[in-house]
């Protein structure tokens, strides 16, 4: 009978104490970060979509390597040789570099392989990484173009700028 | 690999020198942190494009004043808080004022009637259109507590189970917290597909959510709203409510039955179990109620706790045991009837997959929902009826604020309780549910009408 | 009702036509946790068969990590149990180090440790709110990603991702953590202990959350150790095997924790092992915190591209899931000649074929919550 009335009375304070904390955090401010009004700026370290400096990079092809995912291609820029133009002499600079965000990992390791300073390529902060397309993911760069910013349309045979996106270079560098 | 560890990168810290506000003219504060110790770049590197963040939509804030840490230190600090406690305070405050202003309801459901009655009697139309006109504009206004209490409850629900999660809930639809969003939800789904699936028994599928939805209106009827407010003033209230609210678990039943879908049987099975069930306690914990009232007419038995003993209202809850049991028996029984958590699992997300009415969509889904908290309200007004005093103000001294005021709060007390028991605990399973009623709250709701019998006795 | 669900082998098991019906759970059912099928045949609310059917998350990293060099396997490794990514990191860079010999620094080792059990608690926290749901009360969920939000935030300010971490490195860790970081968890700390015995009001000794899972899916001690299971599954169970103590990695044996253990082997027990195993994980943080010295948390000469010497090598540690463990060979090459992981998540579901059997199908859910899989791991 004690027994019986004991265990009532246990079952019924544990459920008004249960009851008790979901009532002291409903008068609590709220910890939620209203998404698209109010943006989380991220730590410093913080991997988010690459970045890529054709100003910087030497073409030494390490961070091709260093790719788990071989996301990142790029082609050495050539000059003729003087002494004979027909033969292309390879020189430190970049000709074309491609990053495809369809596979990268977002994994560091090659802003931790890149040895200029500072970085060729490195992790911005942008987390808005939003495409509409598997083309769009596919983002070059070439001479002429600003960054890792373009991407390739294989139906239109150009290259494009994404749209009603964030472009990932205006986002803060991190380098 | 060993060059990151070697570069002792400085830490992320979260000053405000990491945030860049839009346009600002560049970074070298910003990355200051990162830059310092890195030797200066050996080419002279392409200007960095301004940074920026997207600031399209809004502001940005830090990653640290998000964390509750920093948030529960001093919440009257923060602005939103302390707006809301106001608009809180004014919104109770507005609705009493607005009490006192109106009056008791009665009365003027008293002179529009008598301006009906003068308007037929001008146009020399028979009598009985008076009651005619005025029985239909009872039944609307009984339909639309049972339409409008739909998109009231689900935005309150949702308002309630987010701040209760430490969420906000809806917040941008309509504006002002996202009054409107069960309203722009109804359109939806008022516009939505209505998929019937090839597996399902067409006419019972699309009957299920009439019979669920249809017992609830009509068991409004005797409902007390106030003093003299009820659309029909039943002898036999109590018993027509029981009766009528029964009836919905024939449209559960139907519903699984006809989804052609084994969840949805599945559900419908269980919900039939358990309806039954519980209407047992659920009718046996008001039989006190009953005797003391001496009446099954809801307007009766909340007359019948008017009064105070030495200023603490004689509703029926205050009665040493018998009134807190009863209440409590009542209270669990009518969670169950709601099919709410802990009472769920006829429609348990997690092992049914929403139950019967998986297979629905659109606005027979919804139909359900209207229906679930028709009866929530439904239990509400019953609880605050029986055990709260009906619209009899808890306070001796007050004489002001009309009995209605006090019976709407009364009721949504109770559906604040529901929606509070539903987002605290979690759902027994089916045969400890029958357990449950069959060997705790009937056994009890018995004993309680002997506790009751002898007290009558021996008063 | 539809026969054209119904599982060809079934109709065999059931001679006499009953009226036994098979569903599917999953793998888009809600509460299976990722994408796990099982096949139930049940008889009114009562399983007769259970049939788990893996597979459907299978991205063949043991075979990727033979044409991968060894520090891009520590990105695959982040892929397998993606809620408590640390220890995978962890597990592959043991077995590796082993490989080439490679000593960690101190800090380097209080680093790994700190990160692992800090993932310890997220992932608890991620099986805590998820079960929580499972038993259908769906507030802790949000409460326990509330604080498991901010365990992300630690890891996001000393790596820079959230989920997958790749921070454990050959030789050490990717970067050193800050004095304010320091701060930070201990901050951290100091606001989740009050938690956990919020959790235990909520939901530990709910009396409805102790009925639905005391005394249900009971695995005895011997039965746990036949099939192989480990972690919490198996000290739920009241076997004492922990990797931590058992075979100290890391300089485990320096702390000062405890083993949590199950009595019976119930729901609840596994539950309870999980909950309490939080509770010294944040001893261990606390002891960690204060062990952290300075000094490199790297090793030197780690080669870029290490191609250690033919051999093989077999580490595991005391994952949030159990004993997870890496078998590698090298064949002198750039990237291993064989990764064979031995993935707790695997042998845990294995049971449920046995488990589930003679329960309702409430309880299915019950049981296949407290298991704690994460398909990810099961799948690889």
């Amino acid at each position: 009978m004690i027994e019986y009335f004991s265990k009532v009375f246990r079952g019924a304070w544990a459920t008004v104490a249960g009851m008790m904390v979901t009532l002291k955090y409903m008068v609590k401010p709220s910890v939620t970060v209203h998404y698209p009004t109010e943006k989380l700026v991220p730590f410093e370290r913080f991997r988010g979509a690459l970045l890529f400096d054709p100003g910087t990079c030497i073409s030494c092809n390490l961070c091709v390597k260093a790719c788990p995912s071989t996301c990142i291609t790029l082609e050495n820029a050539t000059i003729p040789d003087p002494k004979n133009p027909a033969i292309k002499k390879k020189v430190a600079k970049v000709d074309w570099y491609t990053i495809d965000f369809g596979k990268c990992n977002f994994c560091r390791l090659c802003e931790e392989s890149c040895p200029t300073k500072p970085k060729s390529v490195w992790h911005s902060l942008d987390y808005e990484v939003v495409f509409f397309s598997r083309d769009e993911m596919v983002r070059c760069w070439k001479a002429g173009t600003k960054f890792v910013g373009q991407y390739w349309d294989r139906k239109e045979k150009a290259f494009k700028d994404p749209e009603g996106q964030i472009q990932i270079q205006d986002v803060q560098a991190r380098r | 690999m060993s060059e990151p560890a070697k570069e002792k990168e400085a830490v992320p810290a979260a000053t405000p020198a990491n945030v860049v506000p839009a346009g600002a003219a560049a970074a070298p504060a910003a990355a200051a942190g990162t830059v310092a110790p890195k030797p200066a770049p050996k080419a002279a590197a392409k200007p960095l494009p301004t940074p920026v963040f997207n600031e399209r939509h809004g502001k940005l804030i830090l990653n640290s004043r998000y964390w509750p840490t920093e948030l529960w230190k001093s919440p009257w600090s923060l602005p939103s808080y302390r707006k809301g406690a106001l608009v809180l305070f004014g919104l109770i405050a507005g609705i009493l004022l607005t009490g006192a202003a109106v009056g008791e309801l009665s009365r003027w459901a008293d002179k529009l009637y008598a301006l009906i009655a003068a308007f037929v009697a001008a146009r020399h139309w028979p009598a009985v259109t008076t009651d005619a006109v005025w029985d239909l504009i009872k039944i609307l206004i009984v339909l639309h507590v049972v339409l409008i209490n739909g998109l009231w409850a689900i935005w309150w629900e949702r308002k309630i189970s987010a701040h209760i999660q430490s969420r906000v809930g809806p917040t941008y639809a309509g504006g002002w917290h996202g009054w409107a969003q069960t309203l722009l939800d109804g359109v939806k789904l008022l516009l939505k597909e209505d998929i019937t699936p090839t597996a399902a028994d067409k006419w019972v599928h699309a009957l299920a959510p009439a019979i669920v939805v249809a017992p609830v209106i009509i068991a409004f009827a005797p409902v007390t709203f106030g003093k003299q407010l009820a659309a029909a003033n039943l002898d036999m209230g109590v018993l027509y409510i029981f009766a009528f609210a029964g009836i919905s678990v024939i449209g559960v039943i139907m519903a699984g039955w006809a989804s052609g879908n084994k969840y949805s049987l599945l559900g419908g099975l269980r919900a039939s179990a358990q309806l039954v069930s519980y209407e047992l306690p659920r009718g046996f914990s008001i039989v006190p109620v009953l005797m003391f009232a001496g009446s099954l007419n809801l307007s009766t038995i909340a007359d019948a706790q008017a009064g105070y003993w030495h200023g603490l209202p004689r509703w029926f809850i205050f009665y040493p045991v018998i009134g807190p049991l009863a209440f409590v028996i009542f209270l669990i029984a009518s969670v169950a009837e709601t099919n709410r958590t802990p009472f769920d699992i006829p429609e348990a997300e997690s092992e049914l997959v929403s139950g019967f009415h998986t297979e629905y969509s659109g606005m027979k889904w919804s139909i359900f929902f209207l229906a679930e908290y028709g009866y929530v309200l439904l239990a509400s007004f019953l609880l605050a009826t029986f055990f709260l005093g009906g619209g009899a103000s808890p306070f001796a001294f007050d004489h002001v604020i009309p009995s209605w005021i006090w019976m709407l709060g009364k009721a949504m007390l109770m559906m604040f309780t529901f929606l509070w028991i539903r987002w605290t605990f979690p759902r027994l399973r089916a045969d400890q549910l029958m357990d449950f009623n069959w060997k705790f709250l009937l056994p009890w709701s018995f004993a309680n009408i002997a506790f009751a019998g002898l007290f009558l006795l021996f008063r | 009702m539809n026969k054209g669900a119904m599982a060809p082998d079934q109709e065999q098991d059931t001679p006499l036509k009953s009226d036994s019906m098979f569903i599917n759970l999953g793998p888009q059912h809600p509460s299976t946790h990722g994408v796990l099928r099982v096949g139930l045949t049940i008889d009114g609310e009562m399983i007769t068969k259970a049939v788990p059917d893996v597979g459907y998350l299978h991205r063949g990293t043991s075979k990727l990590a033979e044409v991968r060099g060894y520090h891009h396997c520590v990105v695959l490794t982040d892929r397998w149990d993606y809620v408590s990514a640390m220890p995978n990191n962890l597990v592959f860079c043991l077995a590796a180090e082993r490989l080439m010999g490679l000593n960690v620094p101190p800090r380097g080792d209080v680093l790994r440790v700190l990160m692992c059990e800090l993932n310890r608690i997220a992932s608890h926290l991620l099986f805590f709110g998820t079960y929580g749901i499972d038993i259908g009360a769906f507030t802790p969920f949000l409460y326990a990603f509330r604080e498991r939000e901010m365990i992300l935030d630690l890891f996001e300010m000393v790596s820079g991702a959230r989920l997958t971490y790749n921070y454990i490195r050959l030789g050490g860790v990717m970067v050193d953590v800050t004095d304010e970081w320091v701060a930070k968890c201990r901050e951290f700390i100091e606001y989740f202990k009050p938690r956990l015995d919020e959790y235990d009001t909520l939901l530990t000794y709910n009396p409805i959350f102790m009925a639905r899972t005391e005394k249900v899916g009971l695995i005895p001690p011997q039965t746990a150790v036949n099939w192989g299971l480990s972690g919490p599954n198996l000290r739920g169970s009241g076997v004492n095997y922990d990797v931590r103590k058992a075979d100290p990695y890391c300089g485990y044996e320096q702390y000062d924790f405890e083993i949590p253990l199950g009595k019976t082997g119930s729901c609840w027990d596994r539950y309870f092992c999980r909950v309490s195993e939080m509770r010294q994980s944040v001893r261990i943080v606390l002891q960690a915190l204060d062990k952290l010295a300075p000094g490199p948390v790297m090793a030197p000469g780690v080669a870029k591209v290490p191609k250690p010497q033919p051999g093989e090598a077999y580490a595991h540690v005391e994952g949030a899931r159990g004993d997870l463990g890496i078998f590698l060979v090298s064949d002198g090459q750039a990237s291993p000649y064989r990764m064979h992981v031995k993935a707790p998540s695997f042998m845990n579901l294995a049971i449920l074929q046995e488990l589930l059997v003679g329960n309702k199908v409430s309880d299915v859910i019950a049981i296949l919550g407290s298991t704690d899989i994460v398909l990810g791991e099961v799948d690889r």
